[in-house]
């Protein structure tokens, strides 16, 4: 069913989110700013030259950024096994598109940026704090531990990548600004789906919460050094790099669950 | 005046005042009914409404929901009466109608929906209902 956009608002919960997690809502979304850009990037972007050193830099960090979409890929198309319900699963689907997509234009970036072979070389490159998050992601989602995944998964790296890739592109050359930019859009539906999935169940099943503050203490070391290493690796200092984990720390703490 | 009592009379209700002007206040004409409460909460005071524009550049949602979001321009942005922020995305959301503590606005960028209320600063803001 299709929400009457002259009554936004009003509409009932159950019907706005039949909407908004559907298959159709995904694909009108998503039209409307990767229509005519290819691989993420308006054909008429100029390729930058960049020096060798920031280059170096770009191409560890986007390798960083490869193992993170790996793992999300990975985690959705899993996750969609054991989701509680249809509209959960069709959701999942149309993130781990969203996912293959982001890899696909992170490794198109890497070749324009010289490496022919950075399908076999990103995670060599990639920060090994992420390798052992993607790792515990993986167990949880082989487990079809839900509420670990989701947790795991939308709430803790989707909102540490959210934080990373827009302070990067506010400092990236034109063509990864804009590639960034596609991708944290696609980032806000999967934060919000995460928060909101966790808060629907943790009103009806408090007691959970303990179990998920343990997996965060858990994974909060693994993500945060990840992200600050990214950003001091890409020049942002610390006096200007904004607080890469204020977004993540502000939904835990909705959920109930910080500390 | 109870929480409930606010929720309970904020469903909308297209013949409740004339639609009227664009976004900004203070447009000719562009509100109905002067507020005599300066905060606006008094549900017997008739809502300002605002004709939302098409293209406020926002295209992360379906064109046909796109004029409901903007993009919040940081810590400067002054949202208007008919403007809240989305705590979980930082969208700012925006209504046909001026909002009110109790309010309840979906955020579609995220699919969150949430309660308008009215934070200690004296500013609305809006936290998520799960």
């Amino acid at each position: 069913m299709s929400l009457d956009p002259s009554e936004l608002h009003t509409r009932d919960h159950s019907g706005f989110l039949a909407e908004v997690q559907s298959f159709e809502f995904w694909f009108q979304s998503v039209e409307g700013y990767l229509h005519d850009r290819p691989y993420g990037v308006a054909a008429d972007t100029p390729m930058p030259e960049l020096e060798p050193e920031r280059r170096r830099a770009l191409v560890t960090t986007l390798s960083t950024y490869c193992v993170g979409e790996v793992a999300a890929l990975e985690g959705a198309s899993g996750m969609i096994g054991f989701a509680p319900n249809r509209a959960t699963k069709i959701f999942l689907a149309t993130q781990a598109v969203d996912e293959a997509r982001h890899l696909e234009v992170l490794l198109h970036r890497l070749h324009e940026l010289g490496e022919d072979d950075a399908e076999a070389t990103f995670e060599a490159r990639s920060n090994p704090h992420l390798l052992a998050f993607r790792d515990r992601l993986l167990r949880c989602v082989a487990e079809r531990d839900w509420l670990a995944s989701v947790f795991a998964q939308n709430v803790v790296l989707e909102s540490m990548e959210f934080a990373a890739f827009h302070s990067h592109a506010k400092t990236a050359d034109p063509r990864t600004a804009q590639m960034l930019s596609g991708i944290l859009k696609d980032e806000r539906r999967h934060i919000g789906f995460g928060e909101n999935d966790l808060g629907r169940h943790l009103r009806r099943h408090p007691a959970d919460r303990a179990r998920l503050q343990t997996l965060k203490r858990e994974l909060d070391p693994l993500v945060l050094a990840c992200f600050e290493d990214s950003l001091a690796r890409l020049g942002i200092s610390a006096s200007e790099r904004p607080d890469v984990g204020r977004l993540y720390l502000e939904s835990v703490a909705r959920l109930g669950i910080a500390g | 005046m109870t929480m409930e009592d606010l929720r309970s009379e904020a469903g909308f209700d297209p013949a409740e005042v004339e639609t009227v002007g664009l976004d900004a206040d203070d447009r000719p004409g562009a509100s109905t009914g002067r507020r005599t409460d300066p905060d606006g909460d008094d549900p017997a005071s008739p809502r300002r409404r605002f004709e939302l524009l098409d293209d406020t550049g926002f295209d992360e949602v379906p064109a046909k929901y796109r004029r409901f979001y903007r993009r919040w321009q940081g810590e400067a942005d002054v949202l208007a009466p008919n403007e809240v922020l989305c705590p979980v995305c930082k969208v700012v959301i925006r209504s046909a109608r001026e909002l009110r503590p109790g309010d309840r606005v979906y955020c579609m960028p995220c699919m969150s929906r949430l309660e308008v209320v009215r934070a200690a600063s004296g500013r609305l803001e809006a936290i998520v209902r799960y």
